[in-house]
């Protein structure tokens, strides 16, 4: 799989190289800033790109405005926000158009290297990655507060897992239950919110994204 | 009895000290109105000299020297324009020092000049009111110059029939002229002992209403000093207040922006990079069993251990930047400690009798801080000297060096200092020609 990084602080763009190449990614290329990351995702049409949203030269919000230029003119390419905090207007900017081959994580979540690799590989084949952070700012910050205040904790954990973007089995696995008992939460889910069901991961977090951020 | 009192102090008090230092207050007075209206007299004179050197006043052609007075006059003109209120700061310097040792009335001094350009020198308040002062003073020298000429000749003209007989001893018949005695109303000229009673009579009565009219004089005078040379009027104030205000809380937001950078660029990098390693080891050293790749673990885990201890080091600056804990135990240990991580040798001295405010403190160690580096960067000094006094109630900061100098006031280091000592009504001095040395002084209260 071949990533771009667009990351401006050297140490963590080091340590990204270092830890995707050890995991058997193609890094194509790491710049450190949003032009530098614009030519290098033209030129080497890489599978996802890591950025990161404050980059010079304003420091605020370069990478983001690179991100959507990128998903506008090659849609074929992932893109993984990559942040130390979280905002929830960013998060919404990014999936208006289409919640597919996008992510928004926390910087902090590249300790876990396996669930970062997770992350990463699901927004390359067009699947989603929202971090927890983002997902329950949208849930406080949504509209449906009645219907979630009608679901159990584990019907609540489970729609946050949908809503980062993770299919069943990976649902299962976070939660250390068998994947028919994660159908059976979600079926239950879509049940209480009033949305129709679907089969498709994409889909699924679309309709769920968009039912919990209103 | 309250009569009696009230007479005896109207006869006693041309006698008192203060009739005689009012005295010396008003001839000063006088003088220094003279000196005023000889140096406004500039002006017309030389536009009568300009008149009468460009021929306008004869029929002669003008004279070859016709267009120097007429550069001189307007250049006459600006530089009184430019040195009005240097001049009214001087006078009215004088005339607080006056009224301080002379009169036991204290007039505070009005804010130092923020700079020494020629925009500060015109546009100078306290300078244009001491500049009315110098005015004013004109017509207020009238009953001080004649109470002191009261007073004066009143003494005088009461003595001479005490010298009439010294110096009136001629031979019988000799033809001799009057001798004149000098009153408020007139000379009143007399030949004969008895007509010498008369002059002294006038004398006491001068003697006697000198020091009211002394005191009318300079209880009108110290009005005008306390308007006009005392600190800034009320409304002038309040908006340097406002101004002041507006840019602490600049100063505030900025300084909030520059720490949340410091920490996302700085200690949250590191620590972000830190997990991210440790994570990576914790998968090269597996879950249990012998580690499947232990070499690559030991080094991720030394990575890990410097960057920890990079971020501490990053905090801890970081921290020191805030607020240095060693300002805690007084301005003297925090500048040594300051001065020994400078590049360029630093000789601290503080001599403070007691400790300013904390608030005081900091800003002093942050100004002392920022100038070292400055020094640091620009001037190539070999030698620093740092040293902090107390002048009255204000603490004075030095900072200066042997370098190349050329130090702009107006360049955003110095300036924002500036605007930081500004919200406690500290004053700048920057002193760097080109060529050096550079000396930056700040005045700060002790207490907020």
């Amino acid at each position: 799989m071949r990533v771009v990084i667009a990351e401006d602080a050297a140490m963590m763009r080091e340590g990204l190289i270092r830890l995707l190449t050890d995991r058997g990614f193609e890094v194509c290329a790491a710049v450190a800033d949003a032009d530098a990351l614009r030519s290098a995702v033209a030129d080497t049409a890489p599978d996802v790109a890591i950025i990161d949203i404050r980059m010079p030269p304003t420091h605020t919000d370069e990478g983001l405005r690179a991100a959507i230029d990128i998903r506008r003119d090659h849609p074929a390419v992932g893109v993984l926000m990559f942040s130390q905090y979280v905002e929830t207007r960013y998060a919404t900017r990014l999936l208006a158009d289409r919640p597919t081959g996008v992510g928004y994580l926390l910087k902090d979540r590249v300790a876990d290297v396996a669930e970062f690799v997770d992350a990463l590989t699901r927004v390359a084949s067009g699947g989603t990655a929202l971090d927890p952070e983002v997902v329950g700012h949208l849930m406080r910050a949504g509209r449906d507060t009645a219907g979630l205040a009608s679901l159990t904790p584990r019907e609540r954990a489970v729609l946050s897992l949908m809503a980062e973007g993770r299919s069943n089995a990976g649902i299962a696995a976070a939660l250390v239950i068998t994947p028919g008992v994660v159908e059976k939460h979600v079926a239950n889910i879509f049940a209480k919110l009033g949305l129709p069901a679907s089969d498709s991961d994409n889909r699924r977090v679309l309709a769920v994204l968009r039912h919990v951020s209103g | 009895m309250t009569r009696d009192n009230g007479l005896m102090t109207a006869l006693r008090a041309p006698f008192t000290t203060l009739a005689l230092r009012q005295a010396v207050f008003c001839v000063a007075g006088a003088v220094s109105a003279a000196a005023i209206l000889a140096v406004a007299a500039l002006v017309p004179a030389l536009g009568v000299l300009v008149l009468w050197a460009s021929g306008a006043m004869s029929r002669e052609p003008a004279p070859a020297v016709a267009p120097v007075f007429l550069v001189v006059f307007p250049l006459t003109v600006a530089l009184l324009v430019v040195l009005a209120t240097p001049l009214g700061r001087a006078l009215g310097a004088v005339h607080r020092t006056l009224a301080d040792r002379l009169l036991d009335v204290r007039v505070d001094a009005p804010p130092t000049r923020p700079s020494k350009r020629i925009r500060a020198l015109v546009s100078d308040g306290p300078g244009w009111r001491a500049f009315g002062y110098g005015l004013l003073k004109v017509p207020l020298a009238i009953p001080e110059g004649y109470g002191a000429f009261c007073y004066v000749f009143g003494v005088v003209n009461l003595s001479y029939p005490v010298w009439w007989p010294l110096f009136r001893n001629h031979p019988a018949g000799t033809t001799l002229g009057p001798v004149w005695g000098l009153t408020p109303f007139g000379a009143i000229g007399t030949r004969t002992f008895a007509g010498t009673f008369l002059i002294a009579a006038a004398g006491l009565a001068m003697l006697l209403v000198a020091p009211w009219l002394m005191r009318a004089g300079t209880a009108l005078d110290l009005a005008a000093m306390r308007r006009l040379l005392g600190p800034r009027r009320l409304a002038e104030r309040v908006r340097e207040l406002q101004v002041s205000r507006a840019r602490a809380i600049d100063d505030a937001a900025t300084m909030m922006r520059t720490l949340e950078r410091d920490l996302h660029d700085g200690a949250q990098v590191r620590l972000a990079t830190l997990a991210m390693n440790l994570g990576m080891a914790t998968e090269k050293l597996g879950v249990d069993g012998p580690p499947p790749d232990l070499a690559q673990a030991r080094e991720l885990v030394a990575l890990a251990h410097r960057g920890a201890k990079d971020a501490l080091a990053d905090l801890r600056d970081l921290v020191r930047g805030i607020h240095p804990p060693v300002l805690d135990s007084g301005l003297g240990d925090a500048l040594a400690t300051l001065a020994t991580s400078s590049a360029i040798p630093v000789a601290v001295r503080v001599e403070l009798p007691d400790r300013p405010a904390p608030a005081i403190e900091t800003i002093a160690y942050f100004c002392a801080a920022e100038l070292l580096a400055n020094a640091a960067k620009h001037s190539r000094a070999g030698r620093i000297r740092l040293g902090v006094g107390r002048s009255g109630e204000r603490v004075m900061l030095t900072v200066e060096d042997d370098g190349v100098g050329g130090a702009n006031p107006d360049g955003p280091g110095l300036a924002g200092l500036a605007r930081r000592i500004a919200v406690v009504d500290g004053l700048m001095r920057v002193h760097s020609p080109a060529g050096g040395p550079t000396r930056v002084e700040i005045e700060l209260p002790t207490h907020v």
